[in-house]
């Protein structure tokens, strides 16, 4: 094992973090994701790189112009994403490589793109990297269509009046909602949205700060909901009217933002039935293997009948969230439940979806209760 | 009111970096890059917001390629992340010609962060901007102040005026290139097919 792989299982210097804490791990299909964190380069930065890059990076490396600073953060970059992409290989295709058996490069926009002797075609993860500060982040998602983009920002400078030029003032009466204590640290946190979105758009924020629109926020999960607009919808047509769900989370004096969008997935406005019967199939998924053996019906009861424990509510909720791209309160409702000492229906639930994804009105389940 | 010269315009807005990235003016030179001096996103934004208060302009928020790129649309100016040749010739049209040496070849658009990030660029830009921004009234001739939004107001007699943002600057100055370039007859519809 070289330094950076011993280095590696070091949590002190090195470890992972989901900002998908609910979990990239249960969505096997559509997000199979890892996120790793690195502070600080080790002193002996040249042989440091030595032991991680590819000849190629290392020429790009020692070629790069500027300050160290950048060559610094460059290589920290690297790290970041190199570990991510190796966890994510190990984990979901059980290929162990070293850091020199994956290459990242920049391509002419800038965007990071992996190749290397240990990176099988077909299995070519999506990356992107952050960095600030001395801490670097790298996402690494293993569907190559997907788009990926991660972000970090410091909390430790308080900035003063950059709302007024980095938002729009729909985006700011979302956050004149946010409670005085949260609001800082939420702005940061829709900043980081808009860049990890901008960056796994592929282009950064070229298309002006304006064009990405933070629409929904939901606090308690530490989503947000980013939607296209103006020029960004003429590069991307098919995103017209589609919500894409940023994770956020806040570690130590950092925000975290990552998103991972499947293309092609659609945000769906499904019928009641559609909602019914998805979550009925679903929940037959994360029974199976448990001792409920009759089938799962639309009045069976999370709790008391399936044998749900809270993690299995947040994994389940997490997954809706997920395959309908789109952030909703389940916190809230799950607070409500325990709060009232009361169970829940499958049919409850499938009401709670359809009202946040198609609102009270307008759904056929508001046309049912009129009957 | 006499234009501020480059080195005035380049004294304040090194002022200005200093002051956000917390480094001594003496570090920003001409030639160096924000990002060089530790500046990152949110940096940049609040430099962007200091330097408009205080030259009274607004500064664009799309670099000028990006925004020829709405204009030319998709393929013309770069393909793949590469300038074109007539993206190479709108480019040196706005650049100095020491920095035209570092763009011969190929270039990447990522590559275009040299140029965009560099203070001078920044300087050139700010000064370009504030030649749009009157210090005295039309009118009467009393000082200019500025007012709510894109607005600066007669300290005198009240007469208001909108400023030009940036984007509208740069984008006319976009069009006015493709005319003169590409479109010989006044008139003649706009095809991106006829750039060579």
């Amino acid at each position: 094992m070289n330094a950076f792989g011993s280095m590696l299982y070091d949590s002190s210097v090195m470890r992972a973090y989901t900002p998908a804490r609910y979990a990239v791990d249960v969505l096997p299909e559509s997000a199979r994701a890892v996120c790793c964190r690195v502070d600080g380069l080790p002193a002996e930065i040249n042989s440091f790189a030595d032991s991680i890059l590819t000849a190629a990076e290392r020429d790009y490396w020692q070629s790069m112009r500027g300050v160290d600073k950048r060559r610094h953060e460059w290589l920290l970059g690297r790290a970041a994403a190199k570990d991510a992409v190796r966890l994510l290989l190990e984990q979901y295709a059980d290929l162990w490589l070293s850091p020199d058996q994956i290459e990242i490069l920049p391509d002419a926009y800038g965007c990071p793109r992996v190749s290397g002797t240990g990176i099988r075609a077909g299995l070519q993860p999506v990356v992107s990297i952050a960095h600030s500060h001395g801490v670097a982040v790298g996402l690494a998602v293993l569907d190559p269509g997907a788009l990926a983009g991660v972000d970090l920002e410091g909390t430790f400078r308080h900035r003063e009046n950059y709302e007024s030029i980095a938002f729009h003032p729909d985006e700011r009466r979302i956050l004149a909602d946010i409670a005085p204590d949260l609001a800082e640290e939420w702005a940061l946190r829709m900043w980081c949205a808009k860049e990890a979105v901008g960056k796994a758009l592929g282009r950064g924020l070229s298309h002006g700060l304006l064009a990405l629109r933070i629409t929904h926020m939901d606090i308690a999960g530490g989503l947000l909901g980013v939607e296209l607009r103006d020029a960004a919808l003429d590069q991307f047509p098919e995103l017209r009217g589609k919500l894409l769900t940023v994770y956020t989370v806040r570690e130590s004096d950092f925000v975290f933002s990552a998103i991972i969008y499947q293309q092609g997935a659609v945000r769906m406005r499904p019928s009641r039935q559609e909602i019914l019967d998805y979550l009925l199939q679903k929940m037959g998924e994360l029974t199976q293997d448990w001792d409920y053996t009759e089938p799962v019906r639309p009045e069976s009861l999370l709790f008391s009948e399936l044998g749900f424990e809270s993690l299995d509510a947040v994994v389940l909720c997490t997954a809706i969230q997920e395959h309908y791209q789109t952030p909703m309160p389940f916190a809230e409702l799950l607070a409500e439940i325990g709060q009232q000492q009361r169970d829940l229906s499958i049919d409850e639930l499938t009401t709670f979806v359809d009202t946040h994804l198609n609102g009270p009105a307008g759904s056929d389940h508001a046309t049912r209760r009129l009957q | 009111m006499p234009e501020m010269t480059e080195s005035e315009v380049f004294d304040k807005f090194a002022q200005i970096v200093a002051k956000s990235l917390r480094i001594d003016a003496s570090q920003v030179t001409p030639d160096t890059h924000l990002t060089d001096l530790g500046a990152e996103s949110l940096d940049l934004i609040e430099i962007t917001m200091e330097t408009e208060s205080q030259f009274h302009i607004f500064l664009p928020d799309k670099s000028i390629l990006e925004t020829a790129v709405e204009v030319f649309g998709p393929d013309v100016l770069e393909k793949d992340g590469y300038l074109t040749e007539a993206g190479k010739r709108l480019l040196l049209q706005r650049m100095p010609e020491a920095d035209a040496h570092g763009f011969e070849g190929e270039v990447a658009v990522k590559d275009l962060q040299q140029y965009f990030l560099k203070v001078s660029t920044w300087v050139r830009m700010v000064q370009g901007l504030a030649k749009y921004t009157p210090s005295d009234c039309e009118a009467c001739g009393g000082p200019m102040v500025a007012s709510m939004g894109f607005r600066m107001k007669c300290s005198q007699c009240g007469q208001e005026i909108t400023l030009r943002s940036g984007e509208e600057l740069n984008r006319e100055w976009v069009r006015e290139y493709y005319d003169k370039e590409y479109r010989p007859q006044a008139g003649a519809p706009v095809s991106a097919t006829a750039i060579p």
